[in-house]
């Protein structure tokens, strides 16, 4: 994944990308126990273009010219099917701006933090969101005060409470 | 959980401990184990019609190659 991280990096330098987090199951595994998944997510901040509109054409352009190609909703980048997610509420926008600054090996690289993880799962809503936030409050080290502020600020708390017995 | 035995209890309590214990392990040693996960699950996935690709393994660790 090290080849991976280090081509988003290169795209970060080259302006391709503002900005990028790892989210989905692997940012979850940042936090718990390794968790099955055959896809990278990844959360990014696109520069915006002339028309004021967000588009990840530039960024897929780019990459092809790289020679990363497409495969269904991913693009293969050294042998990782990544997918791009553009930051498109508020709650991802900030996600994105506070997430926190790691190394992988040798690389750095961004993870979003684990209370913005609960707030996309409990914002997406699907049953394997509930699983990753179960798993989430089961095994991450959660600042609790921050995760209410969090969920109170998006309008999460309706969703929230169900899913916290 | 009052009605197990405790031989099953012990089980139990130690498999919740190793979770614990997978859950602190470094980053990169988590991914290696993921990809050991896509490893045993793709056949399965793969025999149920889910076209999955298994990610590099070992890639970037010099010498960690399988």
């Amino acid at each position: 994944m090290e080849k991976t991280l280090r081509v988003l990096n290169d795209l970060v330098v080259a302006g391709v990308l503002s900005r990028y987090a790892i989210g989905g199951a692997m940012g979850a595994t940042f936090y718990v126990e390794p968790v099955l998944t055959f896809d990278l997510d990844i959360f990014v901040s696109l520069p915006q273009t002339a028309s004021g509109l967000l588009s990840l054409e530039p960024l897929y352009t780019e990459l092809r010219n790289r020679g990363y190609n497409e495969v269904s909703e991913c693009v293969n980048i050294e042998g990782i099917p990544v997918q791009f997610l553009p930051a498109y509420n508020d709650l991802l926008v900030e996600a994105l701006t506070e997430a926190r600054e790691v190394l992988y090996e040798q690389t750095p690289t961004r993870v979003l933090r684990a209370e913005h993880l609960m707030a996309i799962a409990t914002q997406t809503g699907r049953d394997k969101d509930r699983e990753r936030v179960r798993l989430l409050r089961e095994q991450a080290e959660l600042d609790a005060e921050y995760l209410a502020n969090l969920l109170r600020r998006h309008g999460l708390e309706g969703k929230w409470q169900p899913w916290t017995p | 959980m009052d009605t197990l035995k405790p031989e099953i209890a012990r089980l139990i309590a130690a498999k919740e401990q190793r979770r614990h214990e997978l859950a602190r392990l470094p980053f990169a040693e988590k991914v290696r184990l993921v990809v050991k996960l896509q490893h045993m699950a793709a056949p399965v996935l793969r025999a149920r019609g889910r076209l999955v690709k298994v990610w590099p393994f070992y890639d970037d660790k010099p010498g960690g190659r399988e």
